[in-house]
């Protein structure tokens, strides 16, 4: 058995279908592709895909992962083609590839999720962690995000452009300056120009 | 005009992107589903419009507006969109910017369309039909409407008796839709390239499409006590009405690339029709009679599609669909390579309808689906006496050897459907139901009691449907449901079994409208101006109904609880499924001797009369090879 991560995008109005709308068109998708899905075991089989972190209802995407078993040879190219022809409008495949045996799982490594929000002529890049020790939910960083910045965010664009497994990824692509939102206390901090002022 | 067009086009389009991300389930407005044709809204070809007047994932499992949509989209002249009724939040959100109910995929106004095609599916959905019109911009009134507002076209079951809603329609299409629906568009197309148009005068060409129904070309008079006297057809319209038949289905496959539904829908799979009609002579059965004669689909071509189908939606399910899938002539060489050949894929082949027999049984415990959700059987009556008037032929014996057959072959949740006020019943009719429940529970493992079997029994009040043998009889009142509803509630409180009713007075309604005349259209529309939308629960208001038809001067108690003469004159006398209703009334009379009638299908015909009126006969799916 082989492991595939899959890079999809979620962009326009597919951005307002539920975490679990989209999970539905991607196995749909995946069983379209010609694939040698491996499928669990029981009354009810399905194939065997887990999906990082899921976005809150209308945050479109750039980078999102989704993780699938295989059982024999992949054509990663071809895979990704017939997906695309069988997503609904504004989902899509960006990549496929087989992961190598000692990759960590999915769910081990979709940490920190990297935020563009438009509003207005204003962009901005903020960055929360997705789970765990620390984690936060979009709103509130959003809304603490206001009120530092003073700027209003009330029906703002907000696409998610990456999901990284540390904070240290996230400085090396993430463009400045980024803010930080940290959960468990609601701090939300920002990382300019030069060095990060503030490790973890 | 085109400026205007435009305007409010970019009107719904900046509401969608402001307002979308708060109501519930966007995902039902979107119309970016897989499979969606969305070919553009031009103004020199044919619009069309299909409408399923309930939500988005009622509507997207229903496979005749699925039919329609890709028999109107494959012609180059031709474009159909969809469009279902916005839940209530999506509902005010429109109201209040004054945003027009719009196709899904087009986003253009459904006032825009040269044809606006809805589904009558069920009585209750009647109010819906209304308000589909009212956010649309469209008035209710057929009358009321000039010549550049669209046709409102009706289809469907409730099409067999319209009259309730016989002035909103402009005119409707009695039976099956792949054929006659290019007569009406060609039909449609002249109408468009006229100079004058005159509505009038469309409609009346349009009366000589066979099957179409203009209610506006027919009078009704009524005597004094409320019956109807006599149906007058004017202006050389035909009478009566007769349905539409298609003779070979095999030539006829579509849907190839159903629409996936974007939401889960309530009959998420794939719908692979296998036969239509049946002729098993259920006498409740309104679709049993209306969709006569049986016609099966050969094995070989269901074959084929069926992994078509899959392959153009990724499904996990395929449904081998029709009103009583085992009894398709080869439904054991069907299903098995059918399910040898998906299972490979794990796609599931499921049969959505079982009879109660341990044949079903056993051929649904072989596919191996549905475990989770259980089984279930409708022998809808549990004495003997009731058993023959239905005429369903399923006995008590037959339902204990179903449920020990289930049981053995490891199902532990059931299901199972009793009516209660078919004709002729009397309360110990109801209580044998309590009795037979009791017997399943104490031997439904082959004489022993099942242990650890969920029976889950569900409970409907019978409505007299038009066409069928008991459109004459008589309805159960308020009190009268009332009462055997409370014996059942005594009578099966049994461990393992839980029982759910209907509401009574949403059976009460749908008697109304199901052998409703014309002169119930205002109570419809007012009803659906009050705010009720039947189908709803939670929008369903007797008391508003009741208002509405006291209003209208009617009463329901006349329309419901009246058993009617033999010489009565209905008011859908003039629409014809093709039966005799000589053969109904014989039907009728029998039911009520306790006598039985056999399916046409393994002897003699029944003389019902459909072959010789529609021109058709009984097809059966031969052996291959």
């Amino acid at each position: 058995m082989r492991r595939l991560l899959v890079k999809f995008y979620k962009k326009g109005e597919a951005a307002l279908l539920s975490h679990r709308e989209t999970m539905r068109a991607m196995e749909r998708a995946l069983r379209r592709s010609g694939l040698p899905l491996a499928y669990t075991a029981g009354y009810h089989p399905h194939p065997k895909v887990s999906y990082s972190p899921a976005l809150p209802l209308g945050v479109a995407a750039e980078a999102e992962y989704l993780e699938v078993a295989v059982e024999g040879d992949v054509d990663p190219k071809e895979a990704r083609e017939m997906m695309n022809t069988a997503l609904p409008s504004g989902l899509g495949v960006v990549s496929i590839e087989i992961l190598p045996p000692s990759m960590p799982r999915l769910s081990r490594w979709t940490r920190y999720g990297l935020y563009r929000v438009e509003a207005g002529d204003a962009v901005l890049h903020l960055c929360l962690r997705l789970s765990g020790e620390g984690g936060g939910r979009l709103r509130d960083a959003l809304e603490r995000l206001e009120k530092e910045t003073g700027l209003n965010l009330k029906g703002s664009y907000i696409t998610r452009t990456g999901i990284f497994a540390s904070r240290e990824e996230v400085l090396e692509e993430a463009p400045r300056p980024v803010y930080f939102y940290r959960g468990s206390d609601g701090r939300l901090e920002k990382a300019g120009q030069e060095e990060d002022p503030v490790g973890e | 005009m085109e400026k205007v067009a435009t305007e409010t086009e970019d009107a719904v389009r900046s509401f969608l992107a402001e307002e979308l991300g708060e109501v519930s389930r966007p995902g039902r407005y979107l119309g970016i589903e897989v499979n969606a044709y969305r070919k553009p809204f031009t103004p020199g070809g044919l619009n069309c419009v299909l409408v399923y007047p309930d939500v988005y994932e009622i509507g997207m499992s229903h496979l005749g507006l699925a039919v329609l949509y890709e028999e109107i989209n494959e012609r180059e002249d031709a474009m159909a969109d969809r469009a279902y009724l916005p839940w209530v939040d999506m509902q005010e959100r429109m109201l209040k910017r004054k945003i027009p109910l719009f196709g899904l995929e087009s986003r253009v106004p459904l006032s825009r369309f040269d044809l606006v095609g809805i589904t009558l599916q069920h009585e209750l959905t009647y109010t819906n039909v209304v308000r589909i019109l009212s956010l649309s911009g469209i008035s209710p009134f057929a009358s009321q409407r000039d010549d550049e507002l669209p046709l409102v076209v009706g289809g469907g079951p409730g099409a067999f008796n319209p009259e309730p809603l016989a002035e909103i329609f402009d005119f409707l299409v009695l039976g099956e839709g792949e054929e006659v629906v290019h007569e009406i568009l060609e039909a449609v197309s002249e109408w468009k390239k006229a100079r004058k148009r005159d509505r009038r005068g469309f409609l009346r060409s349009c009366a000589s499409i066979a099957g179409v129904y203009v209610p506006s070309l027919y009078e009704v008079d009524y005597h004094p006590d409320g019956k109807v006297a006599e149906i007058r057809a004017r202006e050389g319209a035909p009478f009566p009405v007769l349905k539409r038949v298609v003779k070979d289905l095999d030539v006829h496959t579509r849907p190839r690339r159903p629409v996936v539904p974007l939401v889960e829908s309530v009959h998420d799979r794939c719908s692979l029709e296998i036969f239509r009609g049946c002729t098993r002579g259920c006498r409740f059965c309104q679709a049993g009679m209306i969709y006569r004669p049986l016609r099966e689909r050969g094995e070989e071509v269901l074959r084929r599609w069926g992994v078509e189908m899959i392959d153009a939606t990724g499904s996990d399910e395929l449904s081998l669909s029709s009103l009583s899938s085992a009894d398709y002539t080869r439904i054991l060489s069907l299903a098995e390579s059918l399910s040898g050949e998906l299972g490979r894929r794990c796609v599931a082949v499921s049969l959505p309808s079982l009879r109660t027999d341990t044949f079903s049984v056993e051929l649904a415990t072989r596919l191996g689906k549905v475990r989770k959700t259980g089984l279930t059987f409708a022998p809808e009556a549990a004495s003997p006496r009731l058993q023959a008037a239905i005429n369903k032929g399923v006995s008590d014996q037959d339902l204990l050897e179903a449920v020990s057959a289930a049981y053995c072959g490891g199902w532990r949740k059931m299901k199972i459907y009793f009516m209660v006020g078919l004709p002729g019943e009397e309360e110990e009719d109801v209580e044998a139901i309590c009795h037979l429940v009791r017997r399943i529970m104490r031997e439904g493992d082959g004489g022993r009691p099942p242990k650890g079997l969920r029976l889950s029994v569900s409970v409907s009040t019978f409505v007299p449907k038009p066409h069928t043998p008991f459109q004459w009889a008589r309805q159960l009142s308020l009190p009268d449901t009332a009462r055997r509803h409370f014996i059942l509630k005594e009578g099966l409180r049994m461990r393992g079994v839980t029982w759910k009713w209907h509401t009574r007075e949403m059976s009460y309604l749908e008697g109304v409208l199901a052998r409703g005349d014309r002169r119930l259209t205002p109570a419809v529309v007012a009803a659906a101006e009050e705010g009720c939308l039947d189908n709803w629960s939670e929008f369903f208001s007797w008391e508003r109904w009741r208002k509405a038809l006291e209003k209208a001067g009617l009463d329901p108690a006349w329309y419901v609880e009246r058993e009617r003469d033999s010489e009565e004159i209905f008011p859908w006398d003039h629409l014809s499924a093709g039966l005799d209703k000589s053969f109904l009334w014989e039907e009728y009379s029998k039911a009520l001797r306790g006598e039985t009638t056999p399916d046409c299908r393994f002897g003699e015909c029944v003389s019902c009369g459909v072959c010789p009126h529609t021109g058709t006969e009984t097809r059966l799916a031969k052996e291959v090879g």
